[in-house]
């Protein structure tokens, strides 16, 4: 018994969505903060909170993900907000990164 | 003890201090602005001016970045260590032999950023880490001194932190 050799592919009509450009123009830059021994913790909490206006729960949240992960994403937006938002980190001595997840 | 910082019904913050105490503080600001002033390569300064951007092919937008930011961070850090300057200038004695410091909200903020920045600067210095043992200081080390001195700067701030999350939502 003889294998059929296999079923060309079918063709396949390549379609580029054009939904996926927009979301991928549209996605937004993550600022991000990073783990440092020196900054106190509460610090960290008093910077998110005036900073972002985040309610005491939320930047304690954020805090303690970036003391016990290393990192995380505090805030987004288009590249001038998120400029913008790791500058005023800076200023408050946090260390703060911006990247476009790909 | 009295408090070491004080909320005042007028919204001020009064600190208090001994002598030794701000004669520490005052010599803060000479240090930063040698610091500030330096090449890119300290890497203490560089953790006071970090980069925005680590992907290195938008190393473009890191440089117009740094060139729009930059000099408006330098200004605000070095208004703060003016701002701490002339508020210790004008610190008014109290009858127990101490010092009052008396501080604006915003001053209380500049005062806050200087006691972070010099303890950013201090720990780089130092190679802090997240296990460095501040309690239990080894008098041979010759960094003991700079440790000591960063210890109380991170109680000082600490005690400062929390008179100013007072002001935000609990």
């Amino acid at each position: 018994m003889s294998t059929a050799p296999p079923a060309p592919p079918a063709p396949l009509e390549v379609q580029e969505p054009e939904q996926e450009e927009v979301v991928v123009t549209d996605r937004p830059w993550l600022v991000i903060v990073w783990n440092d021994p020196v900054n106190l913790m509460s610090y960290v909490v008093l910077v998110f909170q005036k900073l972002f206006g985040y309610s005491r729960d939320k930047a304690t949240r954020l805090m303690l993900q970036v003391h016990h992960d290393g990192k995380a994403v505090v805030s987004d937006g288009n590249r001038e907000k998120a400029e913008a938002d790791v500058a005023r980190l800076h200023a408050h001595g946090l260390w703060a990164t911006m990247e476009h997840p790909s | 003890m009295a408090r070491r910082f004080a909320r005042r019904r007028d919204g001020h913050v009064d600190a208090t201090f001994e002598r030794g105490e701000l004669d520490l503080l005052e010599g803060l600001p000479e240090q930063l602005r040698t610091l500030y002033g330096t090449d890119d390569e300290d890497p203490a300064r560089t953790r006071l001016f970090p980069r925005a951007y680590l992907d290195p092919t938008e190393e473009q937008a890191e440089a117009e970045w740094q060139a729009l930011v930059h000099p408006g961070l330098m200004e605000a850090r070095l208004d703060a260590l003016t701002t701490l300057e002339t508020t210790i200038a004008a610190a008014e004695p109290t009858r127990r032999d101490r010092l009052v410091v008396r501080l604006s909200a915003e001053q209380a903020n500049a005062w806050l950023g200087v006691l972070n920045d010099a303890r950013l600067a201090l720990g780089s210095r130092l190679g802090i880490t997240d296990d460095t043992e501040l309690a239990t200081l080894d008098p041979s080390d010759p960094n003991a001194p700079t440790l000591a001195a960063y210890g109380w700067l991170t109680y000082l701030e600490g005690e400062l932190v929390e008179t100013l999350l007072g002001d935000l939502p609990g």
